[in-house]
Formats: C-alpha cells, structure tokens, sequence
C-alpha cells in the first residue's frame, strides 16, 4: 500500500503530463467500450431477430438443407403433426411450427410476378416471429379461412397494386409435377424490412399450402425455446433423438448475422487494438520522461540498497495508478453515453439491403468493462516496464552522476 | 577509534581505470585501505585524484579492476549485483553532496525507506525513524517535504536516512560542499558523533578543511595513489 501510495506521489509530481496521459487513456477506454457495447447491442438484436425469424432450431428430412428437389417437398417431412406434439413436450420448448416453403406466380389477372412464399400457423406464427409490427396495412391472417388469406410483401403489393381485400391467385407446382391455383385475399400488407425480400413475400396458412401443393408433408419444424442460450444443449439432444432427422440452429441459418458478426468483429477489433497502441504510446512517452528525469534519484535509490526490481515495480505502480486512473474514467464516460444514448432516441440510418433503420444504443456489459480496464491497465504496466528496466539496471555511478 | 578492531570496510592493492574516449584514464592505482567500526576518516585530495571512484568501491557501487574487497567478514569479489544490492542494504548508508532526498516523500518517508527496504515491521520503523529524526535534531519536521527545509536540515534528513537502519558503513561524498560554514560545522559534528554513537564506519570524500580537523583519520589521495 505503501509503495502504491508513493507511486500516486510520483504520478502527482508532473500534473500536467500525468493528466494528458490520463486523458488519451481515459478517451481510449471511452472508445473502445462504446464501441464495443454498441457491437454487443448489434449482436444481441440481430441474434434475437435471426432466431425468431427460423427458431432456434430448425428440424427437417434428410437431404432438405444441403440437396436439391426435383419437385416440390421431394425432401419433406412426413408425419410432422405427430413430431410437433412430440417436442412440444420437451422442457424449455416455448412453441413448434411447421413451415411449407413453396413459390410460384402471383396474378392479379391482368399481370404476373414471381413469388417465394411460407406456409405458417398465422395465428402462433406472427406472435412467436413478433411479426405484428411489420404489417403496414392489415393485419394477421386467419387459418381455416373458406377463401385462403395471405399476407404478402409490401413491394409485391405495388407491383400487383394490390390491397388489403385485394383477390390475387397463387399459381405453383404441386408435388407430382402438375400445376395448380388457388385463390386468395390479401388480409394484410408487411415490410421484414429488406426491399429484396418484400417484392417476393408470400405469407399463407399451412394447410392451404399444402392443399395448393398437394401433400401433407412440411418443409420443416422450427422449434422455438425459452432461452436463446440453450439453443446448443437442445440441439445436441435432438441430434441424440432423432438421428433421422436433419437439423440447424438459428446460428446455422443466420447468414446476415455471422455476416454483421464478421465485419464488426474486425472493426472494432481494429479499433480495439489501435486504442492499446495510442494508449502504450502515451503511457510510453510519459513514463520515459519520467524515468529520465529521475534517473538520478533511481542511481540514489539503487545505492542504498533498492534492487533494480524494486526500481521497476515502482515505475509499474505508476502505470497502474495512470491506467487505473484513466480506465475508470474511460468506464464513466462510456457508461454516460451509455444512458444519455438511452434517453436520446437516435435512430440510426438502414443498413446496406435494408429499409428499416434501428435505435442507436450500446449495451453494458461487465465482461467487457473489466476486460477493457484490464487491458488498459496491462497495456500501461507494459509501457511501464518498457521505459524503466533499463534504466533500473544503469550502472549506479552513471545514474547518481545525471544531470 | 583504535585500529584494534576489526576493519569494517578493507581494499587491498585496488585499481580501477576509465575509459574516456579513446584514453585510459587510471583513477586508482593499487590503493589500500582499513576502516574500522566507530571511525571517521576523511578522504581528501585534489579534483580528480580518485577520490570519488574510492567512495563508490567502498560503498559497493563500482566494482575495481584488480585488487581485494571486503565488508566485516565478507569478501565482495565475484558477488552479484543483487548480492551487493543486499549488502548496500543492509550495512551501507549514503549521504551525498546534494542531499539526493526523494522530493515527493516526507521526511518521515524518505528515513523510513531503508527500513521499509529492510522489511522492518511497521511498528520499529516508527519508533526507529522518529528516534533518529529527533537525534538529528528535526523533530516535528516528519511531514514536511524536502523542499521545504533548508540547505543543512536537508542533510540532516540525508544523514538521518544513512543511519537509521545502523549501518556498519557509512559513504559521505562531500556531505557540506552546499552548505554554509556553520551549518557545515553542524553537520559534520553530527556525522562524527552518530558515527561514534552508532559504532559505524564512515568514509568522507571533502575538501573542506574544517571536516579533516574533526575526523579520526585523514588518507590523502594524489593521482590516485594513498599519500
């Protein structure tokens, strides 16, 4: 505590070059916390977004992830009502919903378009998905309807200029070959946000797909959990279940968010790194100055009877105390931005491909406050280290003859 | 003192020499000396006689070319610098010409370093330092920091800080060259008389004519031979 306490002393000696170390620390700290918690919050929304988009994990025949169909449903999953019910007994199941994949054309009689649809459980479906908040005219459709009901893209409805109430007929190819159509009425309008995506969505009840497609086969079973974070436990002991089946988590199947994940790693990675390296600079060009103003007291200290560690050690509680210092700082800083970014309501623009933008926010994490701090603060006992071992090891005569 | 004790500090047949530049500068040619618990002897000789490089081989700061070292009992030839940096610890004080007090400590702190160093427990060190600052006559000064004292309280906190651990040796270089002539009197009564008090040995490199009056012995240095 002692030499802690002659270290703070030290620290004190040259105010102004101490604060100025202590500042890039401090703005170096600030920055890689926020961003990184704004990675982390990117992260932790794109990972619910993804698996509430396929479930947690998704269940299928053989052959549907990774082969090609000749025709439609050819890799489907047969006797999926039974399955369902099975793994709706599962502990930690919060919901399971089968999904047809089909596409085809569209018309509204006088023009046609290329659609790529699901067939769903509308009523379980839009809740588990929370997709209620992307309807832009309408609202979720019933099953059982006499006359089919759809939702479809929001892009697709102005190529059809369709409305709600709108009859449009569903032109696909049923599972032996054949050609088939039905009609339906468009009872809502939704956007998922990427314009891609909303020219070619077609949202319809199961049971009419499959009716349109002739089979009772699904296409998959998307098994929704209570936690995310069980998504591997879960998946390990389906694999042990049901061997037959093929099988992918939300992690698997979310090619935007190993994308964004990638990117952003990299990023603030970099960042990250050159924080450190601004960080041991400042540290580095502070400490030196230090150590070579003092080498006379260290020749003094050397003399009676200070082991050359000890000179070091010194130096390195100093490191400690500035880093230490300016970590906490950094923390607060990036902990304000934290709140004021929580109450200010920024939104940020759409990403690359996408219509919708998303709030501006940066999560706190604990794991990455004390990692960051300790970085900081090992960064700075390094550049500690760096500027005085040398000079803890100059001849004592060389040293105490200084000017 | 008597030379009837053992030396605690002997050089035998000690050379040491410099490079400076492209020459060779021979600081000390086959110097030998004794210096015995309780005894004060004053090292004098001109500029550049060896004086200094003396100090520095007593005080196991510098090691010779050739010749014998020894502290009490100890032969310092082939020892590490941790070794020596142990032994400075533990049996030698240091008081030089500028004070070389740490700016940022208290007096309290910088005479408690020794002990701390000496991983003196708490209690001791107290008792020891206030002991010792009392001896020097600065009681009541434990808080201040060094720039606040003068010239002479200076040293005084330097020589308090050599001795506070009771040193078997003590290297003085010039203890009064930044004093005032009654101050320097002060002082180097009071080295005589702690070194007396204390049974250390102590080595002082001076010029100043009023120190080699007080000391028990004075050894004269020219060109780096014992006169």
């Amino acid at each position: 505590m002692k030499w802690l306490l002659f270290a703070c002393k030290n620290v004190l000696r040259n105010r102004r070059r101490s604060l100025m170390a202590l500042t890039i620390t401090a703005v170096g700290t600030a920055a890689a916390l926020i961003g990184g918690g704004f990675a982390q919050f990117t992260y932790d929304a794109l990972r619910e977004v993804s698996a509430r988009e396929t479930g947690h994990v998704v269940l299928a025949a053989r052959n549907f992830f990774d082969g090609d169909e000749d025709l439609p449903m050819q890799n489907g999953l047969v006797g999926a009502p039974a399955l369902a019910e099975r793994l709706r007994a599962l502990p930690g199941v919060r919901a399971v919903l089968p999904r047809v994949q089909f596409s085809g054309l569209i018309s509204n009689g006088d023009k046609s378009s290329v659609f790529v649809g699901s067939g769903v459980v509308p009523e379980i479906d839009f809740r588990v998905r929370g997709m209620q908040t992307g309807f832009v005219a309408g609202e979720p459709f019933a099953a059982g309807a006499d006359v089919p009901e759809i939702a479809i893209g929001k892009e697709l409805a102005k190529i059809m200029k369709a409305k709600v109430g709108s009859s449009l007929t569903l032109l696909a190819t049923t599972t032996e070959g054949n050609l088939n159509a039905v009609d339906a009425v468009v009872r809502g309008i939704i956007s998922v946000g990427v314009p891609d995506i909303d020219k070619r969505l077609v949202l319809a009840d199961v049971a009419a797909v499959q009716k349109l497609l002739l089979t009772d086969k699904v296409s998959t079973l998307s098994v929704y959990l209570r936690e995310t974070a069980d998504t591997d436990a879960f998946s390990a002991r389906l694999g042990a279940e049901l061997p037959q089946l093929d099988r992918r988590t939300w992690l698997d199947l979310a090619v935007f968010y190993n994308s964004v994940r990638a990117l952003y790693d990299r990023i603030f990675g970099m960042l990250g790194v050159i924080m450190l390296v601004i960080v041991l600079f400042a540290m580095s060009n502070t400490l030196s100055m230090a150590v070579a103003e003092r080498t006379r007291e260290i020749g003094t200290l050397r003399a009676i009877g200070t082991q050359p560690g000890e000179i070091v050690r010194n130096f390195l509680l100093e490191g400690v105390a500035i880093g230490g210092a300016g970590a906490l700082t950094g923390m607060a800083i990036a902990g304000a931005v934290t709140v004021l970014l929580l109450l200010a309501g920024i939104q940020m623009p759409p990403p690359p491909g996408r219509s919708n933008g998303y709030p501006l926010l940066i999560n706190f994490s604990v794991w990455l406050y004390v990692s960051t701090g300790l970085a900081v603060v090992g960064v700075s006992v390094l550049a500690a280290y760096l500027a005085s071992a040398k000079a803890a090891r100059k001849p004592i005569t060389e040293a105490l003859a200084h000017v | 003192m008597t030379a009837a004790a053992a030396p605690v500090v002997r050089l035998a047949g000690v050379t040491k020499s410099y490079r400076v530049g492209e020459t060779r500068v021979q600081a000390l040619r086959g110097v030998s000396i004794d210096v015995n618990a309780g005894e004060l002897v004053a090292l004098t000789g001109p500029s550049g006689s060896g004086k200094s490089t003396l100090l520095n081989l007593c005080g196991l700061i510098d090691a010779p070319d050739s010749g014998e070292r020894s502290l009490g009992d100890a032969k310092i030839n082939g020892r590490t610098e941790a070794e020596l940096t142990r032994m400075r610890r533990e049996k030698v004080g240091f008081v030089f010409q500028g004070f070389n007090l740490v700016p940022v400590m208290t007096v309290f702190d910088n005479v408690e370093y020794p002990l701390l160093l000496l991983g003196t427990p708490a209690a001791d060190r107290r008792g020891r330092v206030m002991a010792i600052l009392s001896r020097v006559g600065l009681a009541g000064f434990e808080k201040r920091l060094p720039d606040a004292l003068s010239g002479g309280q200076r040293q005084r906190v330097a020589i308090a800080r050599a001795l506070v651990k009771s040193p078997a040796l003590v290297i003085a270089d010039e203890p009064t060259g930044n004093l005032d002539s009654a101050t320097a009197a002060q002082i180097v009564d009071l080295l005589r008389e702690l070194a007396h008090e204390h049974r250390a040995a102590v080595v002082v490199a001076t010029h100043d004519e009023r120190m080699t009056s007080r000391c028990d012995r004075v050894l004269r240095l020219i060109d780096g031979e014992m006169q």
